[in-house]
C-alpha cells in the first residue's frame, strides 16, 4: 500500500491515509470503509461509496450488560460487513474522527491487524466535495476469526484506584474543562447520565481530546501533539490512563498516543467518569 | 417504530423541513440555543381570533437532530391553542421522535419545542396583561 501514509513524523503512520488515496481505492475489494459517526444521521444523508455504518449505539454494545459485544458478536459484526481477517478497515466519521478512533481501539482489542483511520474524516471529504452516495452497500457475510479480546489497551476501575499514588503514572481526563472541574458532569449539550458527583480522578492532568485536531479534523502534527502532551508531563517514559465520560471521547487520544506518538503504555479507561463519578468514597479533586 | 424507521423519519423532516421560514406578524418570535452548541432555532407562530395556531414557521442551524424536530414540532402544534402548545410534554416530543435515537442528544430533540413553549408562554403573559388593562 505505498503512498498510503502521511509523513508527519508520526510513530506508525501506516495507521492514517489520506481522503486521496481513500478515493483512489474505492473499488479496492481488500478494503472495507466503515463510516463511524457520533450524528446518528449522517450516513443515511450521504456517505463515501461501499461504506458501511457502524452505529455505535446498538452495534458494539453489549445488550445487557455495560460492556462491549463479545468475542462472537464481534466476528458477527466483521462478517456482516463482508470483513475478512485480511480486509483493510478504512475508519472514518463526524467531529475529527471521534468515533473512529472509538472504533479502532476497540476492533484492535479483537485483533483486527489491517486498519487506518482516514485523516480528516467525512468533513474532510465533504469539503473536498468527493462523492456520496444513499446507496446501502450488501456485502457476502464472510467466516472471520477474532482473538479474544486483549485487554491490554483497557483500564478498569480497580487499577485506576491502585496506580493513584504510582508517581510513573499520568492520567489524563480529556473531557472539556467544565466537566473536569466539576461544574458540569456531562458534556454541553448532552444529557446527564448518572453521575452523582463532579469533578476528576486526583492527579488527572485535563487535556480536552479534541487538543490533538487541526479545524479541518486532521490530526496535529506529531512535533505539536509532543509538545501537547509532553508539556503536561505526558511523557512515553509513563504508564498513560485516559478517559472521559464513557470511554470514547478518551478512545481518541489513545490512538493520538498509541498510534500517532508511540507511546508503549497507554490504557483507555472506557468506565470513566459515569462510573467512577458513582463509586462510592471513590477520591475526587475539584 | 424501529431504529432504523426513526432514522428515515428524521432524514425525512432533516432533507424535507416542513414550515420552514418565515411568517409575517408573528405573535410568537422566539430564539432558542443550546450554549456551547452550535444549535440554533428561531421559532414563529401566529394565532387566529378563534385563538388556534393559524401559522408556524421556524428558521435556525445546527445538528441534524434539532433541526429535523423543529420539523416535526412545526407538524404537530397546527390548529393549537397556545394553552395546548404550553401543555405539551416534552418526553411526549422524544418518544415520537425515537426516543432511543434522540436519548443522547435530548436538548437537540427539545431545542423548537422548548423555544415555542416559551414564546407562547410570553405571548399568553402579554394577552392577559391587554386584558387586565382593559378591564
Amino acid at each position: 500500500m505505498a503512498g498510503s501514509e502521511t509523513s508527519t513524523g508520526y510513530a506508525h503512520p501506516e495507521v492514517l491515509v489520506e481522503t486521496d488515496w481513500v478515493a483512489d481505492h474505492l473499488h479496492d475489494a481488500d478494503i472495507r470503509l466503515i463510516e463511524a459517526d457520533e450524528d446518528v444521521l449522517l450516513y443515511e444523508l450521504g456517505h463515501i461509496p461501499g461504506a458501511v455504518k457502524l452505529d455505535w449505539h446498538v452495534d458494539v454494545q453489549d445488550k445487557y450488560s455495560r460492556d462491549f459485544i463479545d468475542q462472537q458478536g464481534f466476528e458477527q459484526l466483521m462478517s456482516r460487513w463482508g470483513i475478512t481477517n485480511d480486509t483493510t478497515i478504512v475508519l472514518y466519521g463526524d467531529k475529527n474522527n471521534w468515533y473512529a478512533c472509538y472504533a479502532f481501539w476497540l476492533f484492535s482489542m479483537y485483533g483486527h491487524a489491517r486498519m487506518k483511520v482516514m485523516n480528516g474524516g467525512r468533513a474532510k471529504w465533504e469539503a473536498e466535495h468527493r462523492p456520496m452516495t444513499r446507496e446501502v452497500p450488501h456485502y457476502e457475510p464472510t467466516r472471520y476469526k477474532a482473538q479474544p479480546m486483549d485487554e491490554s489497551a483497557r483500564a478498569f476501575r480497580d487499577e485506576v484506584l491502585l496506580g493513584l499514588k504510582n508517581p510513573g503514572r499520568r492520567l489524563i481526563d480529556v473531557r472539556s474543562p467544565q466537566e473536569y472541574s466539576g461544574e458540569l458532569i456531562h458534556m454541553v449539550n448532552y444529557p446527564q447520565e448518572g453521575a452523582q458527583r463532579g469533578g476528576h480522578i486526583p492527579g488527572a492532568k485535563n487535556i480536552p481530546w479534541a487538543t490533538a485536531a487541526n479545524p479541518d479534523g486532521t490530526f496535529k502534527s506529531a512535533e505539536e501533539l509532543r509538545q501537547i502532551y509532553g508539556s503536561n508531563d505526558v511523557t512515553p517514559d509513563k504508564e498513560v490512563v485516559t478517559y472521559c465520560r464513557i470511554g470514547e471521547r478518551s478512545a481518541h487520544t489513545w490512538f493520538v498516543l498509541t498510534k500517532l506518538l508511540g507511546y508503549p503504555r497507554v490504557r483507555n479507561y472506557d468506565g470513566s467518569w459515569t462510573e467512577w463519578g458513582n463509586l462510592v468514597r471513590s477520591p475526587i479533586e475539584k | 417504530m424501529d431504529r432504523q424507521e426513526a432514522i428515515e423519519f428524521l432524514v425525512d423532516h432533516y432533507e424535507n423541513p416542513r414550515n420552514k421560514g418565515e411568517i409575517e406578524h408573528p405573535d410568537v418570535n422566539l430564539s432558542g440555543g443550546n450554549p456551547g452548541c452550535a444549535d440554533v432555532i428561531t421559532m414563529q407562530a401566529r394565532f387566529n381570533p378563534e385563538g388556534k395556531l393559524e401559522e408556524v414557521a421556524w428558521h435556525g442551524e445546527g445538528c441534524t437532530i434539532s433541526q429535523a424536530a423543529a420539523s416535526y414540532v412545526s407538524e404537530l402544534v397546527q390548529g393549537m391553542t397556545p394553552e395546548e402548545i404550553e401543555e405539551m410534554s416534552f418526553e411526549d416530543l422524544m418518544d415520537q421522535l425515537g426516543r432511543e435515537l434522540v436519548m443522547t442528544r435530548p436538548t437537540c430533540a427539545t431545542l423548537a419545542l422548548g423555544t415555542l413553549k416559551r414564546g407562547v408562554h410570553e405571548f399568553v403573559m402579554k394577552q392577559k396583561a391587554k386584558q387586565s388593562d382593559i378591564a
